[in-house]
């Protein structure tokens, strides 16, 4: 039970520093504009008491299957095809990802596990999104999957039914990968 | 200032038709983001030359990020009038956002989840799809409930 707890207090506090990172970002850049500062810092506010008031999540913890991860790097394979090499860019190719996978469940529409896959496909579909200069490979789209599937894996009942969650679990693991990339052509 | 215009105004309607998709014509949030923003991007596709490249280029991106909001539950917020005001601020921190995370997937996803939970925080909506006073709920969050 313990374990859980720990779990999901260190996946909220994750993704809260993501939020802050990303925040303090445009905040670095635009420092000469006061309008641009205050409205930073209050959406900070906002979102820090969204955060501590915490009904954004369910109170039992449950995890994803890891079948339904799985499809996570099949969106992203597919999105980045779409993107990179039919040159269709990020939105289309997320778009038409999004929307075959959405039909997945018509197919057999009493199966629990089909309804599940259009959303971690769709999440995929974020990943595929990324230019050619974040994500040069499919080297890169596969490891950042993989770290975007452990975060969908422990974030089931987390941020439920909050639009964004999925792009933000998508970018936590590209951002993950840049690191890791960086880290590698830094000491290797 | 008339192209920024226009992107919160796509920005609102995006969220807003998004939500409708979703929870009142049932589609689900993943058909309802990407249906609508593959019919927004195909129209771009075919039609480079009808706006201005800013525009031709930002509309897009600008719509699946306000789509991404719709996707919003009805049991988190099922107001109208915040989830156009969360499409708002998520073309607010589109427009201001870092040319450090140009080109990461996600990066318009996490500034519409940014968006989303500041709204959520301010008048918040209650169980019961009431607005209550968001003021209240803020002071008591901050300073805590007053002494009796």
């Amino acid at each position: 039970m313990n374990r859980h707890k720990t779990i999901r207090t260190i996946f909220i506090f994750f993704l809260l520093i993501i939020q802050v990172v990303f925040i303090s970002e445009i905040l670095k850049e635009n420092t000469h504009s006061l309008g641009i500062v205050a409205t930073m810092i209050i959406l900070s506010i906002l979102l820090l008491i969204t955060h501590l008031r915490g009904e954004i999540h369910h109170k039992d913890h449950a995890y994803e299957h890891v079948l339904v991860a799985l499809w996570i790097p099949a969106g992203a394979f597919v999105t980045f095809y779409l993107n990179h090499f039919l040159k269709l860019g990020p939105v289309l190719s997320a778009a038409i990802t999004g929307s075959a996978a959405s039909f997945i469940p018509n197919l057999r529409k009493q199966s629990h596990y089909l309804q599940q896959l259009p959303a971690a496909i769709y999440c995929g579909a974020f990943i595929g999104m990324s230019s050619a200069g974040v994500a040069p490979n499919f080297l890169f789209i596969t490891t950042a999957s993989l770290f975007t599937a452990i975060l969908l894996i422990i974030s089931k009942n987390l941020f439920a039914g909050v639009g964004g969650k999925l792009g933000t679990l998508a970018f936590a693991g590209v951002a993950i990968t840049s690191f890791l990339y960086f880290l590698i052509s830094s000491y290797v | 200032m008339y192209n920024t215009a226009i992107l919160f105004a796509v920005s609102f309607v995006s969220s807003v038709t998004t939500f409708y998709v979703n929870e009142h014509l049932k589609h689900g949030p993943v058909r309802s983001s990407a249906m609508l923003s593959l019919a927004v991007g195909l129209f771009f596709y075919f039609f480079p030359h009808l706006m201005n490249s800013f525009l031709v280029k930002n509309i897009p991106i600008v719509f699946i990020g306000g789509s991404f909001i719709g996707m919003v539950s009805s049991r988190v917020l099922s107001n109208y009038l915040l989830i156009g005001t969360a499409g708002l601020i998520f073309c607010l921190i589109y427009i201001n956002t870092s040319r450090f995370f140009n080109g990461y997937g996600g990066a318009v996803g996490t500034a519409s989840a940014i968006a989303l939970l500041a709204v959520l925080s301010l008048p918040v909506v209650t169980k019961r799809h009431r607005l209550t006073n968001g003021m209240m709920l803020l002071r008591k969050t901050l300073f805590g409930s007053p002494r009796r």
